[in-house]
């Protein structure tokens, strides 16, 4: 049973990651006009039909398709194209991953670590000041695009204040202070949403299980509430909330395009939107390739985890 | 079972209105064309005589920009959310209705579109469908409005699809569709009296939920330069905003507010909508 369901995911995952690379690929035929012509602006006719046959666009649809597969899964990204020459793909994707990873990691810690205690305690509460003041803020917070809050961030601690840096990003070795000065902007504007999204979650799911005759059970034994909610209440509850907490980060990884762009953070989404910028085709196929996989993948890890965390869980949540 | 509206909802649905009309309305009002440039106000602070929100460094008049912009802004997302939402709830619908392998392809169609980030997806689209032959030629501004358009479509149809689709699964499964089918009734007849009727609540809260969420992808667009050029929506003038926010931040306060309240309301609306459909939240 395991078994097969497990195959069927994999099957699934890979359905998906060929029709969105097969679907990029033929985006690029849709372009009126030759790529080599727009990747070589200045080169001879001679340097063009030298550059199509190496991309593989005269062999047509499926041949072009097959030679980009046959060089993603050896790792071969593809080349970026200047006027001046050309820079491998990987290169690039060396230095934007670490910058978008920790990027999403940061927003997914600061999130959860704010929207669990907030979820919790607003189900808790359910339907008195605490919870209804707590809904209502992030009920509003939650509707403000990302990029407004941090045109704002921006504004007030950037340019006013002057206490963070408004561009750049720094590695690690830089200092870690130096790394989060960097990054305090960035992850704050994207985590306004995610908090008020797990937070609504969270509570929804925590109100269910706090009705479960369990929990009655636990609370006529005479233990604390403050255990009922956390041993008792809230792994089962969390599900849901991790699901989409795992959702999340194909999309950060890659979605993240204005935030990268207005801090200069230069992750993969910023790659991704130079690369369109730019019509790179091929990195771009590349790219968007491997945005899918990882969001794919995430999304068949989500599915295990659940499974295993709380079978029973699983199947009441499904059928509710 | 129905709920009393509460205030703020009333409020969301009046700011939707002000918007709605001046968006219909808003080129009929005695005020200058957003594009009139003001020399002598530049940069002027809001509560100017004449100029209430404020002048750009451009000398553009920030009032007008708002009220043109409402036109753009929601012409935009009422389209893309209208055709995405026809075409991607057809699709949910006939797809959980007859199940096999039609839906094994819609649902992976979903899927696909899905795994994409929206951004990356419109993007995308913008990129190779607003291309010249002449790569020199700059697009005309109807062509990159109707690329966006579609790109924007091409992110909701999967959006409210899913939604269309499971909430048929829920309803073909219920005595009253058996019974009208033993009955006789044409499939097409039970999708459009009893499947559609029931779908259709759902639908419309999350195509609330959905232009929000266009309004906002739109103004992303504009940010990153692909979106309406010479700031003609509210996204448009964010960007312009942003250039000069050091020395004129209230050019960018203003459409931001803007554009806040409008998703703000829609997100509100589609709340409160769901919440009566929602057996769960109904408890509550």
């Amino acid at each position: 049973m395991r078994a097969t369901f497990f195959l069927q995911r994999i099957a699934q995952l890979l359905i998906v990651v060929f029709c969105v690379t097969f679907g990029c690929s033929l985006l690029i035929q849709l372009v009126p006009v030759s790529p080599a012509e727009i990747l070589l602006p200045v080169g001879s006719p001679e340097e063009r039909a030298l550059l199509t046959a190496e991309i593989g666009l005269d062999r047509g649809p499926i041949g072009y398709y097959v030679k980009w597969l046959g060089d993603f899964v050896t790792g071969n990204f593809g080349k970026i194209y200047y006027s001046g020459g050309t820079e491998e793909v990987s290169t690039r994707l060396a230095d934007a991953f670490p910058r978008s990873m920790w990027l999403m990691i940061y927003t997914q810690i600061l999130a959860l670590a704010i929207a669990i205690p907030l979820g919790v305690w607003s189900a808790y509460r359910v339907g008195r000041r605490a919870d209804r003041v707590i809904s209502n803020t992030l009920f509003a917070t939650s509707s403000i695009p990302s990029f407004a809050i941090a045109l704002v961030l921006v504004l007030v601690i950037g340019v006013r204040l002057q206490w963070l840096p408004t561009l750049d990003y720094q590695p690690y070795s830089a200092g870690i202070w130096e790394h989060f000065k960097h990054m305090i902007m960035p992850v704050l504007s994207l985590s306004v949403g995610l908090i008020a999204s797990y937070t609504r979650l969270l509570r929804a799911d925590m109100i269910a299980t706090l009705r479960e005759d369990y929990i009655t059970m636990a609370a006529s034994k005479g233990l604390t509430d403050r255990r009922i909610l956390w041993r008792h209440a809230f792994r089962p509850s969390s599900i849901t909330l991790f699901t989409s907490a795992a959702l999340n980060m194909g999309g950060l990884i890659g979605g993240a395009i204005v935030i990268e762009t207005i801090f200069a953070t230069y992750g993969v989404g910023f790659e991704v939107f130079a690369a369109i910028n730019g019509r790179q085709y091929i990195a771009l196929q590349s790219l968007v390739g491997l945005i899918s996989i990882f969001y794919v993948l995430f999304n068949m890890a989500v599915d295990f985890i659940a499974g295993f965390v709380d079978p029973r869980t699983r199947d009441r949540r499904v059928n509710a | 079972m129905r709920r009393k509206y509460t205030i703020p909802t009333y409020l969301a649905f009046g700011w939707l209105g002000v918007a709605a009309f001046l968006a219909v309305f808003g080129s009929f009002l005695p005020i200058d064309s957003y594009q009139t440039i003001h020399g002598d106000f530049i940069d002027s602070p809001p509560l100017t005589a004449g100029h209430w929100f404020g002048v750009d460094s451009n000398g553009y008049d920030i009032l007008s920009g708002i009220i043109n912009g409402a036109r753009l802004s929601i012409f935009v997302a009422l389209v893309s959310v209208g055709v995405g939402g026809l075409v991607g709830s057809f699709l949910g619908v006939t797809a959980a209705y007859y199940r096999g392998r039609y839906d094994g392809v819609v649902s992976t169609f979903f899927n696909v579109v899905l795994s994409v980030p929206n951004l990356v997806l419109a993007l995308a689209l913008v990129a190779v469908l607003a291309t010249n032959v002449d790569i020199n030629q700059p697009v005309p501004t109807w062509r990159r409005l109707a690329t966006l358009v579609i790109a924007l479509t091409v992110v909701i149809v999967p959006i409210l699809g899913r939604i269309a689709r499971a909430a048929t699964l829920a309803w073909s499964g219920r005595e009253f569709v058996t019974a009208a089918r033993s009955m006789g009734m044409r499939d097409r007849q039970i999708i459009t009296r009893h499947i559609v009727p029931n779908v259709l609540p759902s639908l419309i809260a999350v195509g609330f939920l959905a232009i929000g969420v266009v309004i906002i992808a739109e103004a992303s667009l504009s940010l990153l330069g692909v979106g309406i050029p010479d700031g003609a929506s509210w996204g448009g003038m964010i960007a312009r905003g942003r250039n000069d926010l050091e020395y004129n931040p209230h050019a960018l306060y203003f459409p931001i507010v803007v554009l806040a309240f409008t998703v703000i309301s829609t997100n509100h609306i589609g709340d409160v909508l769901r919440g009566g459909l929602d057996r769960r939240e109904g408890r509550l």
